[in-house]
């Protein structure tokens, strides 16, 4: 493995594992812009992370929640709604 | 024609996306619904906590649906992504209210079962048992390493200052137990496959 995929590797790994710093968020950015091959890298660690994060017992939701998910939403969609009828009556 | 795939995760977004909050929403939540309330769950350590960040994260979904682009990774590491950004979020609130005590980690707990809970859903799928064994055999090293920076949101230098080693050694105990976890993807997706 050459240096700079070694060295992609590792900014991809702590990209993934979320330990990253800004500076390695940056130059990750730039090897990927210069070798897009290296996507799959990136990819990879972060679908091994996700399968971490997922890998616990699932809970059983509490029964009202989705309710009150969709209250909200619905409550945004009117607000949005509103907005979107008074900029039209002023235009 | 395209076949229909009435709860294909993507489908349910794209359905989403076009401002659906009821079918659309009520299937994506049941596929991801538990899964997040047990990461959630494992991240602030609060059940009353973790079900209002659960709400949050489901309102954030869909409100950021348009955003979800497949050729940047799955639908799952989307909704993970997102919960795991609003777990941290919470946890640096509670930090700043209570100090940095209350962000200490059980790394003895972290990645274990919660058999013992009610509410835990039996899960003897072939995805979660790969999936338990798989993690089972990473090294304690690299899976403390791992806990505190995915979970905790810790930086490597504030792992090193935490775990008292060098930045370097971090570094590369991160990129070691990434690799594992990449190693075991395979073995992974074989038995969702089964």
């Amino acid at each position: 493995m050459n240096d700079q995929r070694e060295r992609a590797e590792l900014l991809a790994a702590l990209h993934a594992a979320g330990a990253a710093s800004k500076e390695d968020e940056k130059e990750l950015q730039a090897l990927l812009q210069a070798d897009p091959s290296l996507e799959k890298v990136v990819r990879d660690f972060q679908d091994s992370i996700t399968a971490l994060a997922s890998s616990f017992d699932p809970l059983e939701t509490p029964p009202r929640t989705l309710g009150k998910i969709q209250k909200k939403i619905a409550r945004e969609q009117g607000s949005f709604l509103s907005r979107l009828r008074s900029w039209l009556s002023k235009s | 024609m395209a076949e229909a795939r009435p709860n294909d995760p993507a489908d349910l977004v794209a359905a989403m996306a076009a401002g659906d909050s009821g079918q659309p929403l009520s299937a994506f939540y049941a596929q991801y619904g538990s899964t997040v309330l047990a990461l959630l769950t494992k991240m602030l350590g609060s059940p009353a906590e973790a079900e209002e960040i659960l709400q949050e994260v489901f309102v954030e979904l869909w409100r950021r649906a348009a955003e979800y682009d497949s050729s940047r990774g799955s639908v799952v590491a989307w909704v993970v992504t997102v919960a795991r950004s609003r777990a941290l979020d919470a946890l640096r609130k509670r930090s700043r209210r209570y100090g940095d005590r209350q962000l200490q980690f059980s790394e003895r707990h972290a990645l274990e079962t919660e058999r013992g809970r009610p509410d835990v859903l039996v899960s003897n799928t072939r995805w979660h048992q790969a999936l338990r064994q798989a993690f089972a055999t990473l090294d304690a090293d690299q899976r403390a390493v791992l806990e505190l920076s995915y979970f905790l949101g810790m930086s490597h230098g504030q792992i090193a200052e935490t775990l008292n080693l060098p930045v370097g050694t971090v570094k590369s105990r991160i990129l070691a137990g990434m690799r594992a976890l990449r190693a075991m993807l395979p073995i992974i997706h074989q038995s969702m496959r089964a």
